[in-house]
């Protein structure tokens, strides 16, 4: 008998009990859509994550006062450095730029504070200004839509010049030509002279609400580099394949000038994207095992559900399983046809709850959250579903075969 | 065919067989059947459902299988139609010996060599006459184009054509009989068994059905009918009566 003369058996008696088929996938379904939802979700953060570091440009890393991998770990450790850990300061940041070899361009940032912004009447509540170097720029990989970011002339003299996001202009100028124009940040006149380009939000958090002002200014005019407004340096190496080497030499130079032994710990921090990619695979590693787990549980129920179905269709028809062997049917034929059926079955609960996943991941990322469908989660799940439809399609698939014909033509 | 067995294997012929007789049958005969016994297992007794019977058919035989129910006749008809294989004795049908085939092997025959006609008609009932008739083709690995000519031509042949995409719901009685009457002649099979083929049918459709039986046979078709009834049986042109697992009687009518 040939696979095609199986399969349309196999949809006919699907579609011939069409409510009792759709009631059997509701576990699959489930456990499907749930298992793609997730692995969405997943797949959308780690691509946007791998945007986000991509999107610096080359790549960077930062010299900080804690390293956030060691130092947070407990109350204990952030106790520890704390103590330890000293500020950086704008001699570190002349020492590391002055000796230092193989950074390509280092600059100088100092952590935001939210402020309150006003032109005019219009007032904006919790603005995140924060300090830069001029060369962050092309370190930070800036998309300027107009104007410019800052000079390192305007830095040097403490100016109060502001560089602000898109969100910030749209709401300051309503008809654009914020360019030249003043602003008033946490009470003092500073000129725009450059607007970033929208970056929209993520994780429902807007990205366009900043202010970038030169690092002295901010130093000045918000009591010094400390705290909440640490210090830190962000560096590229000059070519790519040196990246690990600056990286080192930079904590070579800063354990010289911090007078470190030999078995001393770092007393500050250095963050690079291998580290930030290091951490986001641990933590969902541990989440991907149990996103797995739990959809996994209710593809385990589809399966045994359909199982049962099967056992009962094989029951209903062992008149017809009789009928069939007496024409010359052989085992391997009723075997096939109602393994068929239970994969079959189960492939189209698959697909089902994979177009469901889908319906779910679009809204999800139209609301808030990128997710992104692979066509690796396509087939993981199609397969999944496909293997527990022959798990549970053998052992009744095993049954109907083995029916002796007499026997099975005697049933009802 | 069977002058050229018989030349090569000379030494059975000479043992006090007749003078047909090869591998212990004969070989001019559609069925063979030597020394059947059939033994079921009750619990912890045996229960003989056929107590070593023998007889041969001739192709193109038109023979009734009578009996009380309990005779054996049942047993006898699942064996005949290689639904089962015998606990003890030979059984040839067309040449091959079928007694000690496995279960593909004797569906395989069942495709080939039985065409069953059943009291309760037993069609599909999700299917139409047509696909009803193509079963045993699709089982046979007959291409779909061509096992639509033959399903219609079978059809036609019982005087369907006009019902073919008909449900079995959709058909009378005699009607849904003539459906499995089609189905069981569209491979082209050895034998015709029916079993009971009146049995659910009121006298005027019997009668149909007896005629249609009678036609087939006169086109060249082998048919055994198991029945209870003598009125069926004495339509056929021998009848083999069968009692306490036993041969009672056998005897040609016509």
């Amino acid at each position: 008998m040939k696979f095609i003369e199986t399969l349309k058996l196999a949809l006919a008696a699907i579609w011939a009990h069409k409510l009792r088929s759709a009631l059997t996938l509701l576990g699959m379904i489930v456990g499907v859509t749930a298992f793609v939802v997730v692995v969405s979700l997943i797949e959308g953060f780690n691509r946007y994550v791998d945007e986000k570091i991509a999107g610096i440009g080359a790549k960077s890393f930062t010299v900080q006062r804690f390293n956030p991998l060691e130092d947070f770990k407990d109350t204990d450790t952030i106790a520890a450095a704390q103590r330890r850990n000293k500020e950086l300061t704008l001699d570190d940041y002349d020492y590391l730029r002055e000796r230092a070899q193989l950074i390509g361009k280092i600059g100088a940032r100092a952590r935001g504070t939210p402020s309150e912004v006003k032109r005019g009447d219009e007032v904006l509540e919790d603005v995140f200004v924060s300090g830069a170097t001029a060369n962050c720029v092309d370190i930070e990989n800036r998309d300027v839509a107009e104007g410019r970011f800052l000079a390192e002339p305007e830095n040097e003299s403490a100016a109060r010049v502001a560089y602000i996001g898109a969100d910030v202009a749209n709401k300051l100028f309503p008809s654009g030509n914020s360019i030249g124009q003043e602003i008033t940040i946490r009470g003092l006149p500073y000129r725009v002279i450059g607007v970033e380009a929208a970056k929209g939000t993520v994780f429902g958090i807007p990205q366009d609400t900043f202010i970038v002002i030169p690092l002295k200014t901010y130093s000045v005019n918000y009591g010094g580099l400390i705290r909440q407004r640490s210090l830190y340096f962000i560096a590229t190496s000059i070519t790519d394949e040196q990246f690990n080497d600056a990286v080192d030499e930079s904590r070579f130079l800063m354990r010289v000038r911090r007078k470190l032994g030999p078995n001393e710990k770092d007393n500050f921090g250095i963050v690079t994207p291998d580290a930030i990619t290091g951490l986001r695979d641990r933590i969902f590693g541990t989440i991907f095992i149990v996103a797995i787990a739990v959809p996994g549980i209710a593809l385990i129920v589809g399966a045994i559900v359909i199982m049962n179905i099967m056992l009962v269709s094989v029951t209903e028809r062992t008149k017809e399983i009789g009928i069939r062997k007496s024409l010359g049917a052989r085992q391997m034929d009723i075997l096939k046809q109602f393994l068929v059926e239970a994969v079959t079955l189960a492939i189209i609960g698959g697909a089902v709850g994979i177009f469901l996943a889908w319906v779910v991941g679009a809204i999800v990322t139209w609301w808030f959250f990128p997710t992104y469908l692979s066509i690796l989660a396509i087939l993981g799940a199609l397969a999944a579903s496909g293997g527990a439809g022959v798990a549970s399609g053998i052992f009744p698939a095993w049954k109907a075969a083995r029916l002796d014909p007499i026997e099975a033509l005697r049933a009802d | 065919m069977s002058d050229a067995t018989v030349t090569l294997s000379p030494t059975e012929n000479v043992i006090n067989a007749p003078a047909t007789e090869v591998d212990g049958h004969d070989p001019s005969m559609l069925i063979s059947m030597r020394d059947i016994w059939k033994t079921y297992q009750m619990g912890t007794e045996k229960v003989h459902a056929l107590h070593g019977v023998s007889f041969d058919i001739p192709r193109g035989e038109y023979i009734a299988i009578i009996g009380p129910s309990g005779s054996g006749k049942s047993t006898l008809m699942n064996l005949i139609g290689c639904l089962d294989t015998p606990t003890q004795g030979q059984y040839w049908l067309n040449g091959k010996n079928v007694s000690e085939m496995d279960d593909d092997e004797l569906a395989r025959i069942r495709n080939q060599e039985v065409g069953f006609v059943f009291q309760t008609f037993n069609l599909l009932a999700r299917a139409t006459a047509l696909h009803n008739v193509e079963l045993p083709l699709i089982y046979g690995g007959v291409s779909a184009s061509q096992r639509h000519e033959m399903a219609k031509q079978a059809l036609t042949a019982v005087d369907l054509t006009d019902r073919m995409s008909h449900k079995p719901n959709e058909l009378s009685g005699g009607q849904r009989q003539r459906v499995a009457i089609a189905r069981a002649l569209v491979n082209h099979p050895s034998i015709l068994l029916a079993d009971e083929p009146t049995g659910a049918l009121d006298s005027h459709t019997s009668a149909e059905i007896m005629d249609l039986f009678e036609r087939l046979h006169s086109e060249g078709n082998t048919i055994i009918v198991v029945t209870h009834e003598h009125d069926i049986a004495e339509r056929a042109h021998r009848v083999i009566s069968i009692r306490d697992g036993m041969i009672e009687k056998d005897e040609r009518i016509r």
